[in-house]
C-alpha cells in the first residue's frame, strides 16, 4: 500500500465539522487539488463501533454514484484508526455567494444554479437516494461554476414501504412540513421543499423560512402558504407530532417574490406545495417552462465567485470555512459571516 | 440500495473473469488442491451464516458478509489475514453497511467465543476464539481498502422474488421460491457470486429447484428468457458440484486436516 499520507500535501485548513476536519490538500501523484475530509475518531464508545457510520454512508453511496452535479469521491484511506475520504476541491458554495454583498444575482444566474440542484437531485432520486440534508452551505461550486451536491453523510436509501425512518433530518429552514410533523414514511418531497427554500433564498438573499424552533418553522410555513386543511393535505392529522395552529391565509409568492417571473413563481408554488403528493419531482421541475423561456441560464465561466476567494490568494490563505461539515451544519460558518 | 446495477461497482468491478481469479490463486493453491480450497471456503461461509443467524441478522446481509470475504480472498492469499478473523470483520461491516443498526463489538466478539465453542469444536477443538475488538477494529480497515471501497453488493434474492412472481402468473407453486432460496444460499458457498450477475443466479437457482420438482410445465418460460443459456449452464454446473461434493465430504472428519494446511501469516497472530 501507498503510504496515503505522503500522497496528500497539506496545504490548507478548511474548517472543522462535528464529525470531521477538512483540508485542502494537493494530490502529489497527480498534482490536482483535492479536499480531505478527515473523520474524528469520536468518543472512545464510538472507536469502539470501527469506521464511523456517517463515512461510510458517503463512502458506500458515492462510490455508486458519478454526476457531474454529485461531489466526486476520488479515495479513502486510514491511517491507524482514522479514516480519510479525498473529495473534489470546491472553491466555495451558495451559501457563502448568496450572503455576499458584493454578488449580484442575475435571474440567469439563479436559474443555473437551481437546473446544475435539480439535476443532481434528480440523478441521485432514480438511484432511489434521499439527501435529507439539502442546504445551500452542501451545495458545493468551483471555480468553472460548476454546482455538485455534496455531504452525503445523511443520505439514505427510500423507497421500501416498510422502514420507518427517521424525521430528525434536514436542517430545520429546509425541512419539509411533513418532516416537522413527524412523518416516518416520506419520499423524494423532502428533498424538493429543501430546493424550494433554496431558490427562495436565491431570491430574497436572506434565508426564506429561518425557524427558530420546529414549532416556529411550522408558524413561519403556514404563515406563507395558509394553514391547511384536511381537504389541502388528506392524513395530516393522522402524522405523529400533528398539533393544531391558528389559521392563517396563504399570501400570494408574488407578493413576497415582486422581482420573480411568472413561470418562476409557478415553479415555487409547484416545489413548495404543503401536501407532499403534491410537489413536483425533479424531472417535472425540469420540465416546467421557467427553464425554456429566458432569460437562458448562466454559462458555467459567468457565474459570480466571491471576491474573497481571489484577494486570499495573494495574502496568506487562512479561509476558515468547512467545506463539507455534518449535521450541525453552517454554524460556524454563520458565526463568521455574521457582523 | 435499489440503484442500477449495471453502473453498479458491483457489475463494473467485481464481475470477475474466470482464469484472473483461478491465476491469483496460485499461491495458495500451491498449498491446497482446488477441491481442498472450496472446502476451507465452505466452512468459513458456514462460520458467516451461524454468527450471523445467532446475531439475528437478516439473509441479506449474511450474504453481503459472504460477499465480501469473498472478495477480499479472491485478491489476497489466505495467509495475507486468519480467515477466522476475517469472517466476523466481514460480518461486522455487513451489518454496518446494510443499515441493520448497532452489533456492539462486544456481542460480536461474545458470538464469536460462543459460536466457535460450540457449534465448530470439531475444527478448533479446545481453542478459543483468539481475537479481540482491537483486532476486528483494524482489520475492517483492510478489508474497506481491499474491497475498493465498493461496499453495495447485489443479492440474487431479489431478481428471484421478481421471476417467482413472474412464474406465478402462469404456474402456482409455493415450493419453487423456497427451493429456489435454499439453492441461492448454497450458491455463496461456490465462486459465483465473484464470476456471475446475480439475475444469472437467481435464474439458475430456478432452474435446478425445477429439475428437483420435476416441474416441467415451466419449459416455456425458461425458453422464452432472454439470457444467455450457456452462462446459466456454467453456474447451474458449478452449484451442483458442490451438492456432488457433499455427498462423499465429512467436514467434521477432513476440516482440522485441512485448516492446518492454510497458508499461515508469519508471525503468528497474537493473544
Amino acid at each position: 500500500m501507498e503510504e496515503p499520507t505522503l500522497r496528500y500535501e497539506k496545504i490548507d485548513f478548511l474548517g472543522e465539522g462535528q464529525f470531521a476536519t477538512v483540508y485542502k490538500a494537493r494530490d502529489v501523484k497527480t498534482d490536482k487539488i483535492v479536499a480531505v475530509k478527515k473523520i474524528k475518531i469520536g468518543s472512545r464508545m464510538e472507536a469502539r463501533d470501527g469506521i464511523n457510520r456517517t463515512a461510510l454512508r458517503e463512502i458506500k453511496l458515492l462510490q455508486e454514484l458519478q454526476h457531474i452535479n454529485l461531489i466526486g469521491l476520488l479515495d479513502v484511506f486510514g491511517q491507524k484508526s482514522n479514516v480519510s475520504l479525498v473529495f473534489d476541491f470546491m472553491d466555495t458554495d451558495l451559501e457563502i455567494i448568496v450572503k455576499d454583498s458584493n454578488i449580484v444575482l442575475t435571474p440567469g444566474n439563479v436559474k443555473a444554479y437551481t437546473i446544475m440542484t435539480l439535476k443532481g437531485l434528480e440523478y441521485l432520486h432514480q438511484n432511489w437516494i434521499l439527501h435529507r440534508d439539502l442546504k445551500p452551505n452542501n451545495l458545493l461550486i468551483n471555480r468553472e461554476g460548476i454546482l455538485k451536491i455534496g455531504d452525503f453523510g445523511l443520505a439514505k436509501a427510500f423507497g421500501s414501504p416498510t422502514r420507518i425512518n427517521t424525521h430528525q433530518v434536514v436542517t430545520r429552514w429546509y425541512r419539509s412540513p411533513e418532516l416537522l410533523f413527524g412523518a416516518r414514511q416520506y419520499g423524494t418531497g423532502v428533498d424538493m421543499w429543501a430546493v424550494g427554500c433554496i431558490l427562495a433564498e436565491l431570491l430574497l438573499r436572506v434565508p426564506f423560512l429561518p425557524g427558530e424552533t420546529d414549532l416556529d418553522q411550522l408558524s413561519r410555513i403556514f404563515q406563507v402558504f395558509g394553514t391547511p386543511t384536511e381537504e389541502i393535505w388528506p392524513g395530516m392529522k393522522s402524522l405523529t407530532d400533528y398539533v393544531q395552529y391558528k389559521q392563517f391565509p396563504a399570501q400570494e409568492l408574488r407578493h413576497i417574490f415582486s422581482a420573480a417571473s411568472d413561470d418562476l413563481i409557478q415553479l415555487l408554488e409547484s416545489l413548495l406545495s404543503l401536501y407532499p403528493p403534491r410537489r413536483c419531482d425533479c424531472t417535472q421541475a425540469l420540465q416546467m417552462p421557467y427553464f425554456s423561456n429566458k432569460p437562458a441560464p448562466s454559462a458555467g465561466a459567468k457565474l459570480p465567485m466571491p471576491t474573497f476567494l481571489f484577494k486570499m490568494e495573494s495574502e496568506k490563505p487562512s479561509l476558515k470555512r468547512k467545506l463539507m461539515d455534518n449535521i450541525d451544519g453552517g454554524s460556524l460558518a454563520k458565526k463568521l459571516l455574521q457582523f | 440500495m435499489a440503484g442500477n446495477f449495471w453502473q453498479s461497482s458491483h457489475h463494473q468491478q467485481w464481475i470477475l473473469d474466470k482464469q484472473d481469479l483461478f491465476r491469483d490463486r496460485q499461491h495458495d493453491l500451491a498449498k491446497l488442491t482446488e477441491e481442498e480450497y472450496q472446502k476451507v471456503f465452505n466452512f468459513f461461509a458456514s462460520i458467516i451464516q451461524v454468527l450471523g443467524e445467532q446475531l439475528k441478522l437478516r439473509q441479506q446481509v449474511i450474504a453481503t458478509a459472504t460477499v465480501y470475504f469473498k472478495r477480499f480472498y479472491a485478491r489476497n492469499s489466505l495467509k495475507c489475514i486468519d480467515p477466522l478473523l476475517l469472517a466476523p470483520t466481514c460480518v461486522f461491516l455487513a451489518s454496518k453497511v446494510e443499515e441493520f443498526g448497532v452489533i456492539s463489538n462486544s456481542r460480536l466478539i461474545t458470538t464469536c467465543q460462543t459460536v466457535i465453542k460450540n457449534k465448530f469444536s470439531y475444527a478448533y477443538g479446545q481453542q478459543e476464539f483468539p481475537y479481540r475488538t482491537n483486532h476486528i477494529l483494524e482489520c475492517e480497515f483492510y478489508l474497506l481498502e481491499n474491497l475498493d471501497c465498493c461496499l453495495i453488493v447485489y443479492q440474487p434474492y431479489r431478481p428471484l422474488l421478481l421471476f417467482v412472481q413472474d412464474i406465478h402468473t402462469q404456474v402456482q407453486d409455493d415450493q419453487i421460491l423456497t427451493y429456489a432460496w435454499r439453492i441461492v444460499n448454497d450458491s455463496l458457498r461456490t465462486d459465483v457470486s465473484l464470476l456471475y450477475p446475480p439475475y444469472q443466479i437467481a435464474i439458475s437457482a430456478l432452474h435446478i429447484a425445477c429439475v428437483m420438482l420435476g416441474k416441467e410445465n415451466l419449459k416455456p418460460w425458461f425458453a422464452e428468457l432472454n439470457v444467455d443459456m450457456d452462462k446459466i449452464q456454467e453456474i447451474v454446473r458449478t452449484i451442483i458440484n458442490l451438492y456432488e461434493m457433499w455427498k462423499s465430504y465429512d467436514e467434521k472428519k477432513e476440516i482440522q486436516g485441512l485448516l492446518g494446511k492454510i497458508p499461515k501469516p508469519c508471525p503468528a497472530p497474537q493473544r
